[in-house]
């Protein structure tokens, strides 16, 4: 069943794709361009870190809680990360009260890869007794406003919190607090796939012109540590690879900001 | 002009009930201001004007809506509000007999229709027998969120003929926030970027103008090309 | 911990060096959200919430709908970080049983039967919570309604009184909340700049009726200071944006 709180995004549709045709988008940016990015940190005094990230009016709040818990049992000398997005539906007319759904699922679990396979957060630092205790980060992202590329807005706000987290050991008489070690600043690009045009950080007009989207992660060698193609759509290679440079350059960019944390 | 002070919710307005307008309401004889919205005083009313708020039909209104299902008496258009329309086939005037429904309009055709009736359930009924009433089947539609329609009406329908007589194009608004416009597609085009202006940057003196200067200076890079 | 063991008043103030009859600081901005009808961001002391409203809208799923009015939804939700503990995702009792008695008090006042078979969504969410946080709550949401053009009788502004020590505290913060005798939250429909009723009231502990009075009118009194700011907010924020108006609009 279609909502009515969508029609007039409906109808933007045509003139979202009337405009690429032009070589436009309806805000003006060039097809590589990201609205702008602001990072706040530290705004959630109660979160061991925290940050909230707006990319254009998408407004995406990331808190870090920790505790100690058990480790798994494969890997009893690493911390753990738990990372969990809520799409509340406060943050869009079209999300429903309940259980996490399909799209706050990969949301979580894209960003929870590029932060996982970078290796950003040195684990082995987080074991409090070898194979009884250790640190478990829970990572909640909260999404405040969709307008557009919760994705990035996430990722970035995700590595922003946990730069700024203080691990609470006072608090649990486990020693003395100190900064969760980060090592390296994992960044994602997502491009929207509309007909034959790929467009970096879609605003929501965009992202209902096509459900197709690329997210590409690197880390800060340019390596690629998480990749998700969403949507029923097929992609030629000489498209992907010309994405995956993109991706690659606008990610250095935003790292820049993170640098800045 | 006088000027008008926003109201909120609640605020006494008047005691005299005769003059309670759109947007206030009565309680033990006293007027109060029903919703956010600037004061409009004469001798003879009070009403509140909305700054936000969803379309709520209203009768005689111009809307113009999506049509999302097919019933063998009619057709239920989505009209951007929370109210469905629902508008019979008696009231088409492109039914013939021999016409089914879905030989005249089908999922997803657009129609300017008006507000023909409403029920005490918010039973909407539309018509289609007015002169300005048409299937759109060519022209773009361009949408907006419905408090900004008088904007785009501009005072006394002047937003309205200057886009006319400066481009030729036709144009409907509809009350519901749904703005037909027909003509040459670069000429709508410059249409619909001077309605998302208005829409998002409308607070400020002087619109009419701003508008107009904008209409013309893209008309001339489309003559100068 | 029995509350004996804590003192709350030391030297005739607060532990956060308020007196018995001061607020929290508080701020608000209005309008922060751009995918909802209306919205706030409201912080009262280390609370931090922001409001949205949705609506009217269709109801779905359908059956859910009132013929002859609108539902009324109110979604209060803590998020997991805004709490010392982790707060596991999603609604628990305590959430429950906020967001009926907070729905129960805007219905109050929400002009309801002028759109039947309608929704109104309203949604809240906690970002960090400190004692006090449906008090706060109700302000913000109080004012994303107004924000939103929802037809309403009034506005609604809520405050909670503690008794502490012994006295009543106005706003109390989370070491009164937690150790004080009592703590009983208020919201009032507030009219034409003239609180008229009760909206809300609920109560633990342990006070005497001469007590409430006074509790009563203490919160009366803060209500309606945050009743100004309420206003002052949404004034703030819809006079830039209509100044163009009175010429352009028929």
């Amino acid at each position: 069943m279609k909502l009515n709180d969508d029609i007039i995004l409906d109808i933007r549709r045509d003139y979202v794709l009337g405009k690429l045709r032009d070589g436009e988008r309806i805000d003006g940016r060039a097809f590589d361009e990201y609205r702008e990015i602001k990072i706040e940190t530290g705004i959630i005094e109660k979160a061991e870190g925290s940050a909230l990230v707006s990319i254009g009016n998408t407004q995406v709040i990331v808190g870090i809680k920790m505790q100690p818990g058990e480790p798994f049992p494969d890997t009893p000398d690493k911390g753990i990360i738990i990372t969990n997005a809520e799409l509340v539906p406060l943050a869009s007319p079209t999300f429903e009260p309940g259980p996490p759904d399909e799209n706050s699922v990969e949301l979580s679990r894209v960003v929870d890869r590029g932060i996982r396979e970078s290796e950003a957060v040195d684990l082995s630092k987080l074991v409090i007794e070898e194979g009884e205790k250790v640190w478990l980060v829970f990572i909640d992202i909260h999404a405040l406003d969709d307008d557009g590329n919760l994705m990035d807005a996430s990722s970035l706000a995700a590595i922003s919190a946990l730069l700024t987290t203080t691990v609470p050991a006072e608090r649990f008489d486990i020693g003395e607090d100190f900064p969760l070690p980060v090592r390296d600043l994992p960044v994602s690009v997502t491009t929207r796939i509309i007909g034959k045009y790929g467009i970096v950080d879609p605003c929501k007009d965009e992202e209902y012109a096509s459900k197709n989207f690329i997210t590409i992660t690197t880390d800060s060698e340019d390596n690629i540590v998480a990749m998700q193609k969403s949507g029923s759509y097929l992609m030629g290679e000489e498209m992907l690879m010309e994405i995956m440079e993109t991706s690659i350059r606008k990610a250095r960019d935003n790292r820049k900001l993170l640098k800045e944390v | 002009m006088a000027s008008r002070p926003i109201v909120l919710p609640g605020e006494l307005l008047a005691s005299n009930p005769k003059v309670a307008g759109s947007g206030t309401y009565i309680e033990n004889g006293k007027v109060y201001a029903k919703f956010l919205g600037l004061l409009d005083r004469t001798d003879t009313s009070v009403r509140v004007i909305p700054l936000k708020g969803r379309y709520i039909p209203s009768v005689g209104d111009v809307v113009i809506g999506v049509v999302r299902e097919v019933a063998g008496n009619g057709w239920v258009v989505d009209i951007n509000s929370p109210y469905q329309g629902f508008l019979p086939a008696s009231e088409n005037p492109e039914m013939r007999q021999n016409r089914k429904p879905n030989d005249v309009l089908d999922i997803d055709d657009v129609i300017i229709a008006k507000v023909l009736n409403i029920d005490p359930k918010m039973k909407v009924t539309l018509t289609m027998k007015d002169r300005m009433c048409r299937a759109v089947r060519f022209g773009r539609i361009i949408g907006i969120n419905p408090a900004r329609v008088p904007r785009v009406i501009g005072k006394k329908g002047s937003m309205i003929r200057m886009f006319k007589t400066e481009l030729g194009v036709q144009i409907v608004v509809g009350k519901n926030g749904l703005i037909w416009v027909s003509g040459d597609r670069r000429k709508v085009n410059i249409v619909e970027e001077a309605v998302y202006i208005i829409e998002s940057e409308a607070h400020t003196d002087g619109l009419t103008d701003r508008i107009t200067e904008f209409v013309k200076r893209k008309k001339g890079e489309l003559n100068g090309q | 911990m029995d509350s004996k063991d804590i003192k709350l008043i030391i030297d005739g103030k607060r532990l956060d060096g308020r007196g018995f009859e001061d607020l929290r600081p508080i701020k608000m901005r209005v309008g922060v959200l751009k995918r909802a009808d209306g919205s706030c961001y409201l912080e009262m002391g280390k609370n931090k919430v922001v409001a949205a409203v949705f609506g009217p809208r269709e109801v779905h799923p359908r059956h859910l709908a009132d013929p002859i009015k609108a539902v009324v939804r109110y979604r209060y939700n803590m998020a997991p970080f805004s709490v010392e503990e982790r707060k596991r995702p999603g609604p628990d009792r305590r959430s429950v049983e906020i967001s009926k008695v907070s729905r129960e008090a805007i219905e109050a006042i929400v002009m309801k039967e002028l759109f039947p078979r309608s929704g109104i969504d309203i949604f809240v969410e906690v970002l960090q919570a400190d004692a006090g946080s449906r008090t706060a709550c109700l302000n913000a949401a109080s004012v994303a309604l107004v924000d939103a053009g929802v037809p309403m009788k009034g506005m609604i502004s809520s405050v909670a009184v503690a008794k502490v020590d012994d006295v009543l505290v106005l706003d109390p913060m989370k070491e009164e909340d937690n150790y004080g005798q009592a703590d009983i939250p208020f919201a009032f429909f507030i009219r034409n700049d003239r609180i008229e009723s009760i909206a809300l009231l609920q109560m633990d502990g342990r006070v005497s009726k001469e007590e409430f009075v006074q509790a009563l009118e203490m919160a009366k009194r803060g209500a309606m200071k945050i009743y100004e700011m309420q206003k002052e907010a949404i004034k703030t924020k819809y006079i830039m944006e209509s100044e163009g108006e009175v010429n352009e609009i028929e």
